[in-house]
């Protein structure tokens, strides 16, 4: 077990004296009411430390309660009356068993400094590399915003332009029943869907003569081409 | 020693030559005495005894407070949310403000001659420190950064930026440090410690959410880099223009200097070392394990 040794040095904190003791620190100050002396001083709580009748716990009886056969016990002993309490010094330290404990313990819980700045450093870089792949994901979207923003409108254009073909394809279909038959019709009803065969059929009539005309051209004009 | 030149002139001789003080001649600051309300007594006191007329109110049987009438009441018709979700797991820094600090040093409370830790500041009953209310230590905020004006060597726990500035500018040194709560405990309380008979701690490391703060030399961390902080001092001279003193060339430098290790506790009292207030001695341990572990 490890020997202790006994350094002789004063207590750097607080006087010992029995009753009230002030640490002064007495120091020459200029400031411009003339040369003054200020103390630096507290009052600390007066330190009772009453030595006269120490009570050590007889560690072999039955009647001594059992928390004070305790180590920690000792250690406060030890803190209370110093030498006069008979209690080897080197016990106040913790034995090669109980250090290994604690430096196990440490590792476990605590870290060294270098580990953590690593994690940190992992920590971060991970989460700048999500934000930059965030970023990059909105950048690219949004630099095909402009097409497709056009794509929209051009087929909101398109859709609103078959509609109004439509509406005035259906109001001429009206009007045109209207000339031929003298009054305004249901479009539903019979009549006005035979109408609108008849005009299909014409129609139909009119792109076949067109056709063969324009077949007729083609073939009259390239033979007077070619010669 | 010279003596202080005499201040007050004829006020001082006039109170020199007026009668002693007794009860006859003492009287309160107007305004400091207000008098009580007495219910039930004469002709505004009494008659009703401002309990108001009939109903609940006079009877004293009104509903709880809160209580509208029936109608879901304002504490209930806001949703809960999170706000004060694990505030008993948030550290917690007990402010004190410059103008409180030159007040210490003033009145002579606080010896800026020396450094100031933690210690002497509760040693001054400048602040109080709760460590068992998630307290980690003493914050220096910067209010009263304008009267500021004593050079010292002070380690706190966080500083706010203002504050850093002030005391820099005044040519002293400020350093944050990290304590557990068990290291805190000792470090407000060292003779209830030295009473219990335990060799000193090692002082832990901060934690991996604190390490960054600590680390940083803006902040004036204790595991920041030396160069670095002296980049950082100049850096806030220039922000907050003023002429950084050089330390280097004051009388007190080799005061001003003194910073604690890594995992030291107290100034001039390394880990591993017993206390003995009846007798007055220092026990240092010898095993090498035990110093190796008190050293590393």
């Amino acid at each position: 077990m490890a020997a202790s040794m006994l350094v002789q040095r004063t207590a750097a904190l607080c006087g010992t004296f029995k009753g009230i003791s002030v640490s002064k620190a007495v120091r020459p100050v200029n400031s411009h009411y003339g040369f003054m002396l200020q103390t630096a001083c507290y009052n600390p709580r007066p330190l009772r430390l009453n030595l006269r009748g120490p009570y050590i716990p007889d560690k072999d009886s039955i009647k001594t309660p059992e928390w004070q056969k305790t180590a920690r016990y000792d250690k406060k002993l030890f803190g209370r009356f110093g030498s006069a309490s008979h209690i080897d010094p080197a016990s106040l330290w913790p034995s090669h068993e109980e250090l290994e404990k604690i430096i196990a313990e440490e590792k476990q819980w605590h870290p060294p400094l270098e580990v953590m700045l690593k994690n940190i450093e992992a920590k971060e870089k991970e989460e700048t590399e999500k934000r930059l792949a965030k970023e990059k994901l909105i950048a690219a979207n949004m630099a095909k915003m402009p097409k497709m923003i056009e794509d929209w409108r051009r087929e909101k254009r398109e859709t609103k332009r078959k509609l109004k073909e439509e509406k005035a394809k259906k109001a001429k279909l009206l009007a045109e029943a209207q000339e031929r038959f003298g009054y305004s019709m249901d479009p539903r009803s019979p009549k006005f869907l035979e109408m609108v065969a008849e005009i299909e059929k014409e129609e139909k009539k009119k792109k076949k003569l067109l056709k063969r005309r324009v077949k007729e051209e083609q073939v009259a004009a390239p033979p007077v081409a070619q010669s | 020693m010279s003596f202080a030149k005499k201040n007050g002139g004829k006020a001082f001789d006039v109170l020199q030559n007026l009668p002693r003080i007794t009860l006859a001649n003492l009287r309160p600051e107007p305004g400091a005495k207000k008098a009580e309300k007495r219910r039930g007594r004469g002709q505004h006191g009494g008659n009703r005894s401002g309990r108001g007329h009939k109903g609940e109110r006079q009877r004293g049987n009104i509903p709880r407070l809160g209580f509208e009438g029936g109608q879901t009441p304002f504490y209930l018709v806001i949703p809960k949310y999170g706000f004060n979700e694990g505030h008993s797991r948030r550290p917690q820094y007990q402010p004190l403000t410059l103008k409180r600090l030159q007040y210490l040093i003033d009145l002579g409370r606080v010896d800026p001659t020396q450094p100031i830790d933690l210690t002497q500041l509760v040693n001054a009953r400048g602040v109080t420190i709760q460590p068992l209310k998630r307290d980690y230590g003493v914050q220096l905020v910067d209010e009263g950064s304008d009267i500021f004006g004593a050079k010292i060597n002070i380690e706190v726990q966080r500083a706010s930026e203002g504050a850093i500035a002030a005391i820099e500018r005044n040519g002293g040194l400020i350093t944050t440090s990290f304590y557990d709560p068990i290291s805190l405990g000792i470090l407000i309380k060292p003779v209830p410690f030295f009473m219990r008979g335990q060799p000193i701690p090692r002082r832990m490391l901060p934690g991996e959410d604190m390490v960054p703060y600590y680390t940083s030399a803006e902040n004036r961390g204790y595991l920041a880099d030396p160069e670095e902080i002296q980049q950082a001092r100049r850096a806030l001279a220039q922000k907050y223009s003023y002429v950084l003193p050089d330390i280097s060339k004051d009388e007190l430098y080799h005061m001003l200097a003194v910073r604690k290790d890594v995992r030291q506790i107290f100034f001039g009292l390394s880990p591993g070392w017993v206390v003995n207030m009846p007798e007055k001695k220092i026990l240092k341990p010898t095993d090498e394990k035990l110093l190796e572990y008190y050293s590393s």
